[in-house]
């Protein structure tokens, strides 16, 4: 183990706690928020096989079955880069707890190299996200700043991230501080963000098919 | 950016809270805008790079909204988040054309939604809001109001409707030779109360009379109601949550006066939608009944053998098309299929079919917003090529603005094709006992009167209601005769100057430019003062004082029109008009 500078002590301890705590509050406020808003209710009667549980499990195990929406189905590369993108975050959060608190989990170069190409990938995908979104009419035409600032911000992290697993302070903590100083501002700018879809997306599926299990829509039969 | 909203503006920002649920509000939350949604729509599909049509911006209309008003981010950077509230009426308008003229709440893009984000909810959402101050296109605006006021979306009077019932009992005792045949109406305690489409009472009330006789041979206890027989809704249409509660309540309170034991729901989408799925929450009631599809009855009573069937008796090709309110809002998808395997011998599958069907384009009230027409039937180019694949001389549906939306499209884009409703095919499927089979034909109007009386006339159809159109149309053809039928007046000037038609049926109340004034400028020009014209409305005189039109012709001077018929639309009697008209009398008589 080497020394770090009290910079990059702070940066990967107080800094994340700070921001973190930061992120829990403005979502425990958010969700206070959300349920001030009325719940709709389902009086009709339950129909089909499935029920409401059912259809709101259904619901949220969508993103994981792309073959169940001809949305996913038919754009299945764009699927892809979806799942690369977002593994590529999840893995980059995870490693900013296992840098600090949890080291000896990335003493492999196997598990190290194996997360740099995702970092990487997902850095690549972002940046053919970001193409896709300034080069398409539609794209450009449900883009906000905030739209683009986001997917920049993330392929940012996502380079400096790969540059960061090796977690090698002594060969230069520049990578280590740049990665820790974005994820706090990443923690911090998320809950003012479009990045929070990832908060509203599992109750707006669930309310979804909670509905439509109800009903007996969901799971979809499929045609012949 | 102006500082002060207008009036409309400013009421319809002060009800946005009150319209937002939780499900609404993370709907509108959770739009990462990924733009997968974009291909999932018709009219996205049909008008190739016009964003416009994309659910995601369509959504986001309504989402800068809820951005700058109800969203932290969106008071806090406007800007950053794409917030933006409306100020002026102009920018109402802008908003009625996309979410009423755009978007047909067909909720294909809601479930295929990675996000579950509910585009059509929050569209209809924004429909209620518009509403609200006033903001919607006529025909809405027309409907609601014979909802609210006469009880059903179509105005039908309620003698009329009984007239109708009463017709069709005739029909059904002389086709069976059974004078025990009945249409109950208003008969207590009966296991089946049966609501219907008021477009089968005004326009095919045939499928009335199927649905008796299937009740009738299936040996049922039923009834139908003299109030709260319409389970049409256009609460749904509008986003009007207070109509729809209204009118899902007449007809639960019909069902419950009379102690029926169960709802029967003729097939209509939308009006099963909103009587079985969305009007026990619009009226805040626990149903204390069951309600269910006619096609779950038709089906029960073949599966119980209390109805015989031969599926040779439909020998056509026949696919189906699901409507979006069955697949995709009420989860019913293979009950139809069922029964049509049952009652036809050659059914074939339409692709993508159930919940990833196509809209037929007619959805969402967009048969009665003429104004939208053209889009309309440029965004049915989808459905069309769908249609046309599967080969089938019929296409079925379980729908009756589905009937009306495709039959549009057939005729707009020549396909050879018919569409029936289930209940005909199986009606026509139906094997009864020998002795029930009359002799005399089932459908008079036919058997007395010689086929093509009108064969070689030209006429003209000018009405703002596309059934209205269609309907006439379908009279005229049937009698030989070319038709040309136009939603407005405008587009009538410039069809009697391309088309020279031998007559023209003329409505009286349209949008933008009313009938009497078109008779006005007819009677005006040399060249086309002598076209016969005939008049038929559904508005007397003291109902439309504005449109007075037997006051109007003598204030101005005018001659009579050739011929003036009131709404109901009787076939006999508006043949048996334009036929003298036409010097086509002694034709019909024979």
């Amino acid at each position: 183990m080497y020394p770090t500078s009290p910079l990059l002590q702070f940066a990967e301890n107080l800094l994340q706690i700070v921001a973190l705590l930061f992120m829990a509050t403005i979502y425990t406020l958010k969700i206070r928020w959300i349920l001030r808003f009325p719940q709709g209710k389902d009086r009709q009667a339950p129909r089909g096989v499935s029920s409401g549980q059912q259809g709101a499990k259904t619901s949220l195990l969508a993103i994981a079955m792309p073959w169940t929406m001809s949305s996913t189905r038919e754009h299945f590369l764009l699927y892809m880069q979806f799942v690369v993108f977002h593994v590529g975050v999840a893995g980059s959060i995870a490693m900013s707890f296992v840098i600090p608190y949890g080291p000896s989990l990335m003493r492999s170069a196997g598990i190290v190299k194996a997360l740099q190409v995702l970092f990487l990938a997902a850095a690549l995908v972002g940046l053919i996200r970001l193409v896709r979104r300034l080069g398409s009419t539609y794209m450009r035409s449900i883009s906000s700043p905030d739209d683009y600032f986001s997917v920049c911000l993330l392929i940012v992290w996502l380079v400096f991230s790969a540059l960061a697993a090796p977690n090698n302070p002594q060969a230069g903590e520049g990578s280590l501080l740049a990665y820790f100083f974005l994820t706090a501002f990443f923690l911090v700018y998320v809950p003012f963000s479009k990045i929070s879809h990832y908060l509203y997306y599992p109750f707006a599926r669930w309310y979804l098919g909670r509905t439509l299990g109800h009903r007996g829509v969901y799971p979809l039969v499929k045609g012949a | 950016m102006p500082v002060e909203r207008s009036e409309k503006a400013a009421a319809l920002v002060q009800r946005i809270p009150q319209k937002v649920n939780r499900q609404i509000m993370l709907s509108l939350a959770a739009c990462a805008h990924c733009g997968l949604c974009a291909d999932q729509c018709h009219y996205v599909l049909a008008n190739p790079g016009d964003v416009t049509y994309s659910p995601a911006y369509k959504g986001d209309r309504m989402r800068k909204l809820f951005k700058a008003h109800l969203d932290w981010t969106g008071k806090f950077a406007p800007w950053w988040v794409g917030a933006k509230s409306v100020y002026t009426d102009e920018e109402l308008e802008e908003l009625k054309d996309t979410v009423f003229g755009k978007c047909t709440n067909c909720r294909r893009c809601s479930l295929n939604c990675p996000m579950g984000v509910d585009l059509a909810t929050f569209n209809r959402m924004a429909r209620g809001l518009l509403v609200h101050v006033g903001v919607m296109p006529d025909g809405v605006a027309h409907v609601a109001k014979d909802q609210w006021e006469i009880g059903n979306q179509m105005g039908v009077l309620q003698d009329d409707y009984l007239e109708t019932l009463s017709w069709m009992e005739g029909e059904l005792q002389s086709e069976y030779n059974d004078p025990n045949i009945k249409i109950p109406i208003d008969k207590p305690d009966a296991d089946v109360f049966y609501t219907i489409n008021p477009r089968e009472a005004k326009y095919d009330p045939r499928t009335i009379a199927d649905a008796a006789a299937i009740f009738h041979f299936a040996g049922e206890n039923w009834t139908m109601g003299s109030d709260g027989w319409d389970m049409t809704n256009f609460g749904l249409f509008n986003g009007d949550d207070e109509l729809g509660g209204a009118v899902a309540a007449r007809v639960y309170d019909a069902v419950e006066r009379l102690r029926a034991r169960k709802l029967v729901i003729s097939e209509c989408g939308h009006g099963l939608r909103s009587t079985m799925c969305e009007g026990p929450n619009w009226a805040k009631r626990d149903l204390t009944f069951p309600a269910e599809s006619s096609v779950f009855t038709m089906l029960n009573y073949i599966k119980e053998g209390r109805i015989k069937v031969d599926k040779s008796k439909n020998p056509e090709p026949v696919t189906y098309h699901d409507s979006c309110n069955l697949a995709r809002s009420c989860g019913i998808t293979e009950e139809p299929r069922e029964l049509l395997q049952l009652v036809c011998s050659d059914f074939r599958e339409m692709y993508p079919n159930r919940a990833e069907n196509f809209c037929c384009t007619g959805g969402g009230g967009a048969m009665s917003m003429s104004e939208y027409s053209p889009r309309r039937l440029k965004s049915g180019k989808v459905k069309a090529d769908q249609l046309k694949a599967t080969g089938a001389k019929i296409v079925v549906t379980s729908c009756h603005n589905c009937v009306d939306g495709l039959f549009d499209l057939i005729r707009h884009y020549k396909l050879d094709m018919e569409v029936r409703q289930l209940v005909t095919l199986v009606a026509k499927a139906m094997v009864m006992p020998q002795a029930a089979v009359a002799e005399v034909p089932p459908v008079v109007i036919e058997a007395v009167r010689p086929a093509r009386v009108l064969e070689g006339c030209k006429i003209l159809v000018v009405d703002d209601e596309p059934d209205v159109r269609t309907y006439l149309r379908a009279i005229f053809e049937e009698q030989g005769a070319e038709v040309v039928d136009v939603p407005d007046c405008n587009q009538a000037l410039r069809a009697i100057e391309r088309d020279r038609p031998d007559l023209m049926t003329l409505d009286l109340i349209m949008p933008h430019k009313t009938g009497d004034k078109l008779y006005w400028d007819l009677r005006k020009n040399p060249n086309y003062v002598n076209l016969p014209v005939v008049i038929i409305t559904g508005y007397m005189r003291m109902e439309a004082p504005g449109i007075d039109f037997h006051r109007f012709i003598q204030e101005k001077n005018l001659p009579q029109p050739e011929g003036f018929i009131e709404k109901p639309i009787q076939p006999e009697v508006v043949l048996e008009k334009v036929a003298t008209i036409l010097g086509k009398r002694v034709s019909l008589q024979n």
